[in-house]
């Protein structure tokens, strides 16, 4: 299948959109699922059912991941905004290690206040 | 050193062929492709003409990664791995099909478009350094089809102008003494054009010329706005 | 302009610069402290006009970035290329349904 041909590069930018392209697809579906979620905000026994199961520490890893997946394809779509407005190309290579560190904070900053949410 | 080399031709289909090849000081994979060719098998295909990096006609995938084959030096490895380029259509063993990367070409208007020349009473156009200085870097492609082989949107989608026609696009468009650019930039703004670039960088960073064919797409994209 | 790809482009990075800071806001209201995705903190910030705007702004901007997204991914390949008007109907009409339903319930809760 040709769509293959997406998934198999080689330099760290090849990578960056590779996963920009996988972030983008899963946090559309995560869209769908969101939009179930408020749904059920029209019946409240409905919507406390699902809350208990994905506002608990066992869901925590997926809502990390999620997290993760956010603040990825938002920094790196930053980074490749500023690229496609046809700047800084020559310094790629830094603007990529800058952008990697810059979403690593977010990601472990995100999951800790999400954690410190879940208190009890 | 080791030469293994993917060959294929219509009866056998692809398969691997390994060949063992004396080096020389400051040899080059072309030179060992010569080699092979000349004392140990007659019948492998491959392209080249200038052997000095400026024809473009050797770029094969040298263990994984697209390059020419006359300017990547064989003491950079410990065993050299060749493979035709991908996104192209493989006519034997490390010879690919080019006729359909030239024709993209074509289709931009490669050339400089002025519909008030007068042969007859020819003008001299004048361009300062500072003019030239603008295109002059993305008038150095070679045509040599690496740029096409690693890109994202070429491998999916067959009829993707490619990042070298669009650099061609962008190399006239950006020449002062071209008329040609609304023209063009209605070629390139076409559904296979620029939008199918999403800045995936893998042209820039194979380019045997360092020409950053990302940027002149980029740059094609931001003129279509004006 | 040639054509709507170029605002389409254009609106993408818009809205994508917009989520950055809309979303980062949006997970600071239901996350920063605990309870605040209790059913009734919920239906207390959206009977508020400012929250409501805030929700219709973001709804606007994610189902335009999602889908023109989308769509993008799907004419990369050589069947989304082929059925272009098709495709780009269909995007559009699930961004109008999705943009209508998410109002509905925004001003029914």
């Amino acid at each position: 299948m040709r769509f293959l041909g997406w998934f198999k590069y080689r330099s760290p930018f090849g990578i960056a959109f590779m996963f920009q392209r996988i972030t983008g697809l899963i946090l559309v579906f995560y869209l769908c699922l969101h939009l179930a979620f408020l749904t059920s905000l029209q019946e409240r026994e409905l919507y406390e059912h699902f809350t208990s199961i994905t506002v608990s520490k066992q869901f925590f890893i997926f809502d990390s991941l999620l997290i993760l997946c956010g603040v990825f394809h938002g920094l790196n779509g930053i980074r490749i905004i500023i690229h496609e407005f046809g700047y800084a190309h020559e310094h790629r290579k830094a603007i990529l290690v800058i952008f990697a560190v810059l979403i690593l904070f977010a990601w472990l900053y995100g999951s800790y206040i999400m954690y410190m949410a879940l208190g009890d | 050193m080791k030469f293994r080399i993917r060959r294929f031709d219509e009866k056998r289909g692809s398969y691997w062929q390994s060949f063992e090849v004396p080096v020389t000081t400051a040899m080059t994979v072309l030179d060992g492709l010569f080699y092979i060719r000349e004392n140990l098998d007659s019948s492998l295909a491959f392209r080249a003409s200038c052997r000095m990096g400026i024809c473009g006609s050797c770029a094969v995938k040298i263990n994984g990664r697209p390059r020419l084959a006359c300017e990547t030096q064989v003491s950079k490895f410990r065993e050299v791995k060749i493979e035709p380029l991908d996104n192209f259509a493989v006519i034997k063993d490390l010879v690919t099909e080019f006729e359909g990367f030239f024709a993209k070409h074509k289709k931009v208007k490669p050339y400089l478009i002025n519909p008030k020349a007068d042969y007859e009473n020819p003008v001299e156009q004048i361009q300062t350094p500072e003019e030239l200085k603008v295109y002059y870097d993305f008038s150095l492609c070679i045509k040599c089809g690496a740029c096409h082989s690693v890109c994202p949107a070429a491998a999916t989608l067959e009829g993707y102008l490619s990042p070298a026609a669009l650099v061609s696009a962008y190399r006239f468009n950006a020449d002062s003494r071209d008329h040609g650019k609304e023209e063009r930039l209605k070629i390139v703004s076409a559904a296979d054009g620029v939008w199918r670039c999403h800045s995936a960088m893998e042209c820039s960073e194979v380019c045997p010329k360092q020409i950053e064919p990302a940027k002149a797409i980029q740059l094609l994209r931001v003129a279509t706005l004006r | 302009m040639r054509g709507f790809e170029p605002l389409a482009w254009l609106f993408q990075v818009i809205t994508g610069i917009l989520m950055v800071f809309l979303i980062t806001v949006h997970f600071l209201v239901t996350h920063s402290a605990h309870n605040l995705l209790s059913y009734e903190s919920v239906i207390e910030r959206l009977s508020r006009l400012d929250y409501r705007l805030f929700y219709a702004l973001l709804l606007f901007v994610v189902s335009f970035h999602a889908l023109n997204g989308l769509r993008a991914v799907i004419l990369d390949t050589e069947g989304g290329m082929r059925r272009k008007k098709l495709v780009n109907a269909s995007v559009a009409l699930v961004a109008v349904i999705m943009i209508a339903y998410g109002l509905f319930l925004l001003f029914k809760l």
